[in-house]
């Protein structure tokens, strides 16, 4: 069963286009939990899982996620992954590419098993041989969630992979994540606007903005007052960096 | 026409080179990098002529100025490479060294057709041998690296997000790409190396939607082509290069002709599964 022994962020500060995103962000993610981030675009939440991932160097602090045999195993679904719609090759195939990489090219009957397993779990088994460039939108994000799965990662980061779905496909994909974080015990970090979504999935949530960070229990976070303070005081910092900006 | 060493030795040579432009050619086309391929038969064209011109064999300047160009646009980072300006000063400095380098050599206009043209009649048993090797090099690290490579080659993103080496998966495919180029320029020479490098591949994507799969169809349309080659050249006097891209395109068409029929229908049966 996949599962984190420790996740802390310490310290962290990260600059992209040269504007400082996050100062000194330090939080803890419980292991086995499911942990919602939200805040306005802009805000550095996808960065924030770009450098969990690895895929940006922080300009200093710490990133420290260690999982049950060491180094911790990700899965991650974005948003838009740009797939060439006249893609050849079949969903089947492409799920596949997650499996743990060895230095032989075909897949072994554990590992075939293993990518059905996980094609029935997000119910894409009927698509196994249409082509990734065919399916559609909440088709092909349920494939890249496969691909995440199929890895069996200790921790799963969604950065807004719901975002481009209908409700009744957010819905879905959203409880099927859930279903996974309680039956496997994946840590789930998952950016979202959707604060529907966050309230009903997220066991605590990670607020994020430019000037500043908060995490806390869901309920307490979403509370309508604190959100709309925590909203509010960047919009009105926005403001003045805009005013003060013109004044210039 | 197989009492004649030289068409015994040409239906090996391009059978072997065949089989592997084949499979390699899958994931020229998915990453992007048919341009890359002529380029790197240019450069190798160069690198024979200065061989030529120092007195050495053909294939070792190729090899050496292909790889060397592979690792240069790798280390680049091969989006800088694939700008349109990049590719046309490549070319350009590259097919100017070559001719550089011959007319400084003794050699005769007839050997800059082979090099430009490709002989594949000229093809000696050592040379078979030595082409036989560097195919089974290539063919083992295709084999090693298949599962990495087609993971970056298929979903780049995914592959990076997972923690794959991607630079030097992108870098290791050139060099082998580089090497593979050198072969086959031998066989169809310089400006055709396309012919058996992409459009088997490109036709073999309309056929099926398994890569693995289509590393075997591409394989087997860039042998057929090859076979079909030699015979009609051995029984009309014409270039053999000429029908191998003349059957490689025909075959290119019919499979595009399929692929949309397929959808078409397919479209249809499920317009009409829907309403």
């Amino acid at each position: 069963m996949p599962m984190i022994r420790d996740f802390v962020i310490d310290n962290l500060e990260v600059h992209v286009g040269g504007q400082k995103l996050f100062d000194h962000l330090s939080f803890t993610v419980v292991p086995g939990e499911m942990l919602g981030i939200i805040g306005p675009n802009g805000a550095g939440k996808s960065t924030l899982l770009k450098a969990i991932l690895g895929l940006i160097t922080p300009q200093s602090g710490t990133i420290t996620v260690h999982g049950d045999h060491g180094k911790a195993v990700f899965g991650y679904v974005p948003q838009v992954r740009a797939i060439d719609e006249e893609m050849p090759i079949q969903t089947k195939d492409f799920v596949s590419l997650g499996l743990p990489l060895k230095l032989r090219p075909w897949l072994t009957r554990s590992e075939r098993e293993k990518l059905r397993k996980v094609m029935a779990l997000t119910r894409i088994s009927h698509l196994a041989k249409k082509p990734i460039g065919k399916l559609s939108g909440g088709e092909r994000q349920r494939a890249f969630l496969a691909q995440a799965l199929v890895r069996e990662p200790d921790v799963l980061l969604l950065d807004e992979s719901t975002a481009n779905l209908d409700p009744g496909a957010q819905e879905q994909m959203m409880a099927l994540v859930h279903d996974l974080n309680k039956k496997k015990n994946t840590t789930v970090l998952f950016v979202s606007h959707d604060l529907t979504l966050v309230s009903k999935y997220a066991h605590r949530v990670l607020y994020l903005s430019r000037q500043r960070s908060a995490i806390g229990q869901t309920a307490d976070m979403l509370n309508g007052n604190v959100l709309a303070n925590l909203y509010a005081q960047d919009a009105s910092s926005l403001k003045q960096d805009r005013s003060s900006t013109s004044a210039v | 026409m197989f009492d004649y060493d030289f068409m015994r030795h040409a239906f090996i040579a391009g059978t072997i080179v065949a089989l592997m432009c084949g499979a390699i050619g899958v994931f020229v086309m998915a990453r992007g990098l048919s341009f890359i391929t002529h380029s790197f038969a240019h450069i190798g064209f160069s690198g024979a002529s200065l061989s030529v011109f120092m007195g050495w064999d053909p294939l070792i300047g190729m090899l050496l100025f292909t790889t060397g160009s592979a690792v240069a646009i790798g280390q680049m980072g091969v989006k800088w490479f694939r700008r349109e300006a990049s590719i046309s000063v490549v070319l350009s400095v590259f097919l100017g060294l070559g001719i550089l380098f011959l007319s400084l050599s003794s050699q005769t206009a007839a050997f800059t057709t082979t090099l430009l043209f490709g002989s594949v009649v000229g093809i000696a048993m050592k040379d078979v041998w030595a082409l036989s090797i560097l195919t089974a090099v290539i063919l083992c690290l295709l084999a090693l690296g298949y599962r990495p490579l087609k993971f970056d080659t298929f979903d780049p993103v995914g592959a990076k997000a997972a923690g794959l080496p991607v630079r030097y998966i992108s870098m290791g495919f050139l060099v082998i790409l580089s090497i593979a180029v050198a072969e086959t320029v031998q066989i169809v020479g310089a400006l055709l190396v396309f012919a058996l490098m992409t459009i088997p591949a490109s036709a073999a994507r309309h056929f099926t939607q398994s890569v693995f799969r289509m590393m075997v169809v591409s394989s087997c349309l860039a042998v057929l082509g090859v076979w079909i080659g030699l015979t009609l050249s051995y029984l009309t006097n014409a270039p053999v290069s000429f029908y191998i891209t003349a059957f490689e395109a025909v075959i290119y068409f019919l499979s595009l002709g399929w692929y949309r029929y397929r959808e078409r229908a397919l479209g249809t049966a499920e317009a009409r599964e829907a309403g």
